[in-house]
């Protein structure tokens, strides 16, 4: 429902301030209680309520200063962007070859469960990298990764079990797998 | 983006437009209000085709006000055919307090990047479109802290350039004591390279860059590093490459293409970062 309105609304409310505001009172007065239609404008169409403001520009040093330049570590920078990259690939065969050959090995199978997990950890890890921001919030960044370690930590220790109690992950897919 | 690069397209219409109004009647109607009696109009008749600019407007003066979007009307028969013509026009003419940079209006300077119709490119290589019924807007390079109007402050952006180091390092000299000679395939590599004009539009249209752009280096400076790094007189690319080996100078990249894309140059920032990868992968 929000989202079809979305464009109307949206041209009504967005060329300039004052109308918006117009528009809104007059949703209001018609409504003591703020309507569902109201709401959705108020979302798509103003930054009022912004979830994480940029802050204000902030410049070290003169203007001709260069900007600082990191130290270099390859662990966080070519060699983990080779290891990314190598693990990714080597995921394509492990997880086509159980199905194409047609025999279910467990020493494949742990593979493929440990390469997976250190695939997505590295994924997830990345992703929190662009979104969480050290400079701006080092006590967030710190705090989602380790809660990203004990994450993968519990994920490892699951397929842990489910390929020691149970059929394991090829089997299950297969089993699962109607197609 | 190829309606910009239409050049046939625009010597014909240039052609055309010159037999038809006759050689001294022709005016290249560039941003002045032309004799009314002389349009640059195919047709030859004299109706006008207004169209609406819908133009990013904030006043640092006055910093509590919102930014808005103040419309210009204007007749594209008494307009040149680019939007910085559109937008010079609007300035003399119109309103003198919109604020927009602009210097060389051939795309070699790079002063008009901004984003129009939601893509950034150079005013002065983005031709308008001819239907009048849509309007057209016109933003700042988004992402980027606003000066004024559409105006953005690039600071960072030269102090990141500056940091990469872009010049020639080198510590022996030439042999014969005059130039440092290079073959003509070493030359053809900088090729796509050196036509880099620094106009942002490709940092400013790069996800990566707006949430990181304190740390990233950003699609036009990484360009830049490869123009350096793959310049065979050079002897510091060891060093180079060193600076970008971290989390998050270099490797903030996730090869989105919008700068590959966006580039009013034509070149591929993309393609360079990857090779610098390809280079420190090893």
């Amino acid at each position: 429902m929000a989202s079809a309105l979305r464009p109307t609304l949206l041209r009504h409310t967005a060329p300039a301030a004052p109308t918006r505001r117009a528009i809104t009172t007059t949703l209001r007065s018609k409504q003591p209680m703020p309507s569902a239609v109201a709401k959705a404008a108020a979302f798509h169409a103003s930054s009022r309520r912004r979830l994480l403001p940029p802050g204000p520009q902030v410049i070290h040093g003169s203007v001709n200063d260069p900007a600082p330049v990191p130290s270099p570590s390859p662990t966080h920078g070519s060699y983990h962007w080779t290891f990314e990259r190598t693990i990714a690939a080597g995921l394509i065969p492990l997880t086509i070859t159980p199905f194409a050959a047609g025999s279910l090995n467990p020493a494949t199978d742990a593979l493929l469960c440990g390469l997976m997990l250190v695939h997505s950890h590295m994924g997830f890890q990345s992703i929190l990298i662009d979104y969480v921001p050290n400079s701006r919030y080092p006590k967030s960044r710190k705090g989602l990764m380790w809660g990203l370690n004990a994450v993968t930590v519990l994920v490892g220790i699951g397929l842990y079990e489910f390929e020691t109690n149970d059929v394991g992950v090829t089997e299950a897919i297969k089993r699962v797998w109607k197609a | 983006m190829a309606a910009l690069r239409s050049t046939p397209s625009r010597l014909l219409a240039a052609a055309s437009r010159s037999t038809r109004a006759g050689p001294s009647m022709f005016v290249r109607s560039m941003a002045t209000l032309g004799d009314s009696t002389v349009e640059a109009n195919p047709k030859g008749s004299t109706d006008s085709r207004m169209k609406s600019f819908q133009v990013y407007r904030w006043n640092p003066d006055r910093p509590t006000d919102k930014p808005s979007m103040q419309t210009y009307t204007l007749d594209l028969n008494k307009t040149g055919p680019m939007v910085l013509d559109a937008l010079v026009r609007i300035k003399n003419e119109l309103d003198p307090t919109l604020a927009f940079r602009r210097s060389c209006r051939e795309g070699i300077c790079g002063s008009c990047a901004m984003n129009i119709n939601g893509t950034n490119t150079l005013a002065c290589l983005c031709r308008i479109p001819t239907d009048t019924k849509q309007e057209m807007k016109i933003y700042p390079l988004p992402h980027t802290y606003v000066v004024k109007d559409l105006v953005p402050d690039l600071t960072y952006f030269y102090k990141q350039y500056k940091s990469i180091k872009p010049y020639l390092q080198r510590d022996t000299p030439a042999p014969d004591g005059k130039e440092y000679r290079q073959s003509k395939a070493e030359r053809r590599k900088l090729d796509g390279l050196y036509e880099c004009i620094l106009c942002a539009c490709c940092s400013t249209s790069c996800p990566s860059y707006w949430w990181n752009a304190e740390e990233y280096l950003g699609p036009a400076i990484l360009l830049q590093s490869y123009r350096w790094i793959a310049d065979s007189r050079d002897e510091r690319r060891e060093e180079r490459r060193a600076a970008l080996d971290n989390s998050m100078s270099l490797y903030r990249c996730h090869t989105i293409l919008n700068c590959t894309r966006t580039c009013p140059k034509g070149l591929n920032p993309g393609l360079a970062i990857a090779e610098i990868k390809k280079q420190m992968a090893f």
